[in-house]
């Protein structure tokens, strides 16, 4: 069920699905189970403007809003929570960050192959020592000349092993406490940077997750995004804008299985009657719709204070952790309503499972959406 | 035309005569039986209107049918069928003798030509019917024309422009059985006959039976998205080989890969009169139903009971679609 | 050399995903999206690659409530350059022959003058594939329906269709009406930039009755030369039985079936 989008919005979501129904969905269980990253369908996102959604067309983006943003995701989703994951990441924490905090010449160089698909972006910020701890982070940049040389290691990262471009967070100013990071924009194809294997992962499969690390990588001044020292506030920023996304794919996740779990319990005959029939499984499905439903209207709600350029730190925490918990418990009430069927290969559900889990632990753990939301309730 | 009293001397009800493949189209004829229906409740007579090239040897067979008059416009200009030549003769003809309706098989020809020539005629029109009843109080023609891929009938009149056109479909109506001392008028009325200049026919032949021959088979195995994924989906490919037939889909087993466009069964793909069709794991939408709805024996099979599809089928199944085609596949190598 | 083409275009539900009220004997269209008809998507593409080889301007033309104007920037998000909407509360019970009368009416006002004009064959909501031809006749045009390919060398189409069994080539020259079919080719995705654009950029040009200089009695239910009197559901055609039980007795009656139809023999394998 869908707020009030304007007849464009309503479009975009139509538009989106069909793609989603007809290219993605149909590929979803082979991505799945080959865990790789398809670039073919990833070439065809990328032509229609699918990885350069926010950004503005003068540098080759769509330039479209949050809500139509967070719709794209959505449907994207639905379909296939690992393209939807890719395609959020790449928009929200890859391409746009350079096009807020970068320089003209950046923009020009490093955002408009991002905006057209031709690169792919990611964020690189956990460490095997820092994942929510994020001050604990050990990647060094020290300043040399008119280089910075790069050391440490970078894990986790979405979109790694497909990327050719990577912001990444590291230390620079060691001695000043509020000033300690800067992000610095480091191509794949640097000397010093090196990818590791892809990860071999429970669910979001065909998802190109890996480490990278830094070996004396040399990179001219040019390529630091924003000022020195100004690295933390840039990052708590785009992961303001990063929940959004994430929000909307746990979201379309969930209507997946909400749908799944509706048809099979009108197809599933027990003591003598479909399974919709019985209280049990009818409050199963109230209690998905419902929450689905408020979890828009949490995202929606984000969505328009970002639009209208206010602060929504609090608001876009709320939305990711409503619905990356949210759709945790989509999929294991799916696959409850499924039965042994929902624990098998050809049952949707069992890759909703599978996929939904790291929604509650990836852009922001469900524990430390918690804190910012309770640091803006103490503070105000 | 706006309604205005009927000439008496044909008959009133006129069937357009399309002669081509004689022996396999079949729906003049059955027009021409239904006709005789409607001509009956009004008390006037069956008229075929038949225009082409040495055409007599059809007006024999029409009045052998059951037409009490054939209007006949025999020249060499007419040899193949044209829209435009045909629109401006039968218009002609029928602003003379003013019949009270006119109906068409809905061939491709007449799907083009019926609309053209309604306008020319400043009347109505419906189409693809599958009844056609006279209302026994307005003695209007109760024309019952399909919508949304057939499940969904509607019952339309054309109350004050004549004549009253309809196309039908064929096979919805039953032909009577030829009888050579059946009685008729055969008439050729005086008309220009002048070819059309502005759409020329470069090359026409016979379409090569498609990939697979899926309009041909006399038992077609149709999968939709109920077979789970491409392996089972091949599942029907050998069972089809087993037996001989041929094997259809649904679009979204198409969009899946499972089965190249080529084999789409429905609105926007192929409609098909197979003896049998076994319908596996598809619910039964209407884009899909219209294409399969004229087959002799359907079969389904469906998880739901509720499906859609076991409305229309002779025989339903009610289980897992990619177990039970597999199963039948392992009984079927056994025997043969 | 220029070609100014006209795309009639139709805002029809997503028939795949309607339902019937069997008991209003009307279709439930909550929750169904509205989409341009499959066909005239097709439609539209052709006059894209036409544009692209010949040059000239394609206009998406369309009748319809307000709401219909959705279709017409989803086709301008396409490509088309221009989307011209009739919409006029006196234009609403049109059967075909008055919907007709109202598409070929605003045709013949456009400026530049129209070389071809594309319809989808049908459409999936009332499948009569009237519109195309009674265009045609309305502005004295030829027409071919059911097109599968189109070449064109300067003022002249070569068009190829099937028709009962045979496949055709014809000649024709412009101006023309074409209906096309599935075969022609396949509509591409809109690129969400575009559409982005089409909802922002160009404005739509809506003309009601006035404007295209028609009467009442021509138009709408008025205009109209049919009524449908009623609607309703066929009642099922076959009366099968429904078997439900173990995989191994499903496949037992549906093997009995085969046999008894005579398409396999009970000794000797397939017949």
């Amino acid at each position: 069920m869908h707020l009030e989008l304007t007849m464009k919005q309503a479009v975009i979501r139509r538009t989106v699905r069909k793609f989603a129904e007809e290219r993605l969905a149909p590929r979803a269980v082979q991505i799945d189970a080959s865990g790789e990253f398809p670039l073919e369908l990833a070439r065809e996102m990328a032509g229609l403007d699918y990885f350069g959604l926010e950004i503005p067309p003068e540098f080759g983006g769509a330039g479209l809003d949050s809500v139509s943003y967070t719709l794209i995701i959505e449907e994207i989703s639905r379909a296939s929570a690992a393209m939807g994951v890719c395609v959020s990441v790449h928009n929200s924490v890859g391409a746009y960050p350079i096009y807020q905090f970068g320089t003209e010449a950046q923009r020009r160089s490093f955002l408009v192959p991002l905006a057209r698909g031709e690169h792919i972006g990611t964020f690189c910020l956990t460490e095997p020592n820092a994942g929510s701890d994020v001050s604990s982070l050990e990647t060094t940049a020290i300043r040399d000349g008119d280089s910075y040389i790069l050391n440490g290691n970078k894990i986790f990262v979405t979109n790694g092993g497909v990327s050719e471009t990577n912001l990444v967070f590291a230390v620079s100013n060691p001695s000043e406490p509020r000033k300690r990071f800067s992000v610095f924009i480091v191509e794949s194809s640097r000397p010093g940077l090196e990818k590791g294997p892809i990860e071999d992962l429970l669910g979001m499969r065909g998802n190109a997750v890996c480490s990278i690390s830094f070996h004396d990588c040399r990179i001219p001044v040019e390529n630091r995004l924003g000022e020195e020292g100004q690295g933390l506030k840039m990052a708590l920023s785009t992961l303001d804008g990063g929940r959004l996304g994430i929000a909307a794919q746990a979201i379309g996740l969930a209507e997946a299985c909400l749908e799944n779990s509706l048809k099979y319990a009108g197809e599933r005959y027990q003591f003598g009657a479909p399974l919709t029939s019985f209280g049990t499984i009818q409050g199963f499905l109230a209690d998905m719709a419902t929450r689905i439903d408020a979890a828009r209207l949490l995202l929606h709600r984000a969505c328009r204070l970002r639009d209208q350029k206010q602060n929504y730190s609090s608001q876009s925490a709320m939305a990711k952790l409503f619905s990356s918990e949210l759709a945790v418990d989509c999929a294991r009430v799916g696959v409850q309503i499924h039965g042994g069927y929902g624990c098998t290969k050809p049952y949707a559900v069992e890759r909703f499972y599978r996929d939904a889990k790291i929604c509650e632990i990836y852009e922001g753990a469900s524990e430390v959406q918690r804190m910012v939301i309770a640091r803006h309730l103490l503070n105000a | 035309m706006k309604n205005t009293e009927p000439s008496k001397a044909l008959g009133s009800v006129w069937i357009f005569g399309d002669y081509r493949n004689y022996f396999q189209n079949r729906v003049t004829l059955q027009l021409i039986a239904k006709g005789k229906d409607l001509a009956e409740r009004l008390e006037t007579e069956v008229t075929v209107l038949v225009l082409g090239d040495r055409i007599h040897q059809y007006a024999m067979e029409y009045v052998a049918h059951g037409a009490d008059v054939v209007l006949a416009v025999d020249h060499p200009h007419l040899k193949a069928y044209q829209v435009e030549t045909y629109t401006r003769i039968i218009a002609e003809i029928a602003a003379e003798y003013r019949p009270e309706i006119l109906l068409g098989g809905a061939t491709s020809f007449g799907r083009e030509l019926f609309p053209r020539l309604a306008v020319r005629l400043e009347t109505g029109l419906s189409s693809d019917c599958i009844a056609l009843e006279i209302d026994p109080e307005t003695g209007l023609l109760l024309q019952t024309s399909p919508a949304f891929g057939g499940d969904l009938l509607a019952e339309v009149i054309t109350p004050d422009h004549r004549p009253q056109m309809a196309t039908v479909h064929p096979g919805v109506f039953k032909e009577r059985p030829h009888d050579s001392g059946a009685v008729g008028r055969i008439v050729y009325p005086d008309v220009e006959i002048r070819p059309d200049t502005r759409v020329e026919l470069l090359r026409s032949r016979p379409q090569q039976g498609r990939k697979g021959g899926l309009e041909e088979a006399s038992v077609v195995f149709a999968g939709g998205r109920g077979m789970g994924h491409a392996e089972a989906f091949a599942i029907l490919y050998e069972l089809a080989e087993l037996i001989g037939g041929e094997v259809g889909a649904t679009r979204p087993a198409v969009r899946a890969g499972w089965a190249e466009e080529e084999r789409l069964l429905g609105q926007t793909g192929k409609s098909i009169k197979p003896k049998l069709l076994i319908s596996a794991g598809a619910s039964g939408a209407l884009q899909y139903t219209a294409g399969i709805q004229n087959a002799e024996i359907i079969v389904a099979v469906n998880r739901d009971p509720n499906a859609p599809i076991f409305k229309m089928a002779d025989l339903g199944l009610v289980g897992d679609a990619r177990s039970i085609m597999a199963l039948l596949l392992e009984e079927l190598r056994k025997r043969l | 050399m220029n070609t100014n083409i006209v795309v009639c275009i139709k805002q029809v539900p997503d028939v795949a995903k309607v339902r019937i009220d069997h008991q209003r004997m009307t279709i439930i269209r909550e929750g169904v999206d509205s989409i341009i008809n499959p066909l005239d998507g097709v439609a539209l593409e052709a006059a894209l690659a036409l544009r692209e080889k010949e040059g000239g301007a394609i206009t998406a033309l369309t009748m319809g409530p307000l709401q219909s104007q959705e279709a017409l920037r989803e086709a301008l998000a396409s490509g088309a350059d221009r989307g011209v909407l009739l919409t006029d509360p006196r234009f609403a019970g049109a059967d075909t022959w008055a919907t007709s009368k109202t598409l070929a009416r605003a045709i013949s006002l456009l400026q530049p003058a129209v070389d071809l004009i594309l319809c989808g064959r049908q459409t999936i909501d009332s499948d009569t594939g009237h519109v195309g031809p009674q265009i045609a006749e309305l502005l004295d045009l030829p027409q071919v329906c059911g097109v599968t390919e189109i070449h064109k060398e300067q003022d002249a189409l070569t068009v190829k269709r099937i028709s009962d069994g045979f496949l055709d080539t014809l000649r024709l020259s412009l101006p023309a009406l074409l209906t096309v079919s599935h075969e022609l080719c396949v509509p591409h995705y809109i690129p969400l930039g575009r559409l982005e654009r089409a909802f922002s950029d160009i404005p739509l040009t809506r003309w009601g009755l006035e404007d295209l200089g028609l009467r009442e009695e021509e138009v709408g239910f008025r205009g109209s030369a049919t009524r449908v009197t009623r609607l309703f559901t066929p009642p099922p055609r076959r009366k099968g039985e429904s078997i439900t039980g173990a995989s191994s007795l499903l496949v037992e009656h549906l093997i009995r079936k085969l046999e008894a139809l005579g398409i396999i023999d009970e000794e000797h394998g397939t017949k």
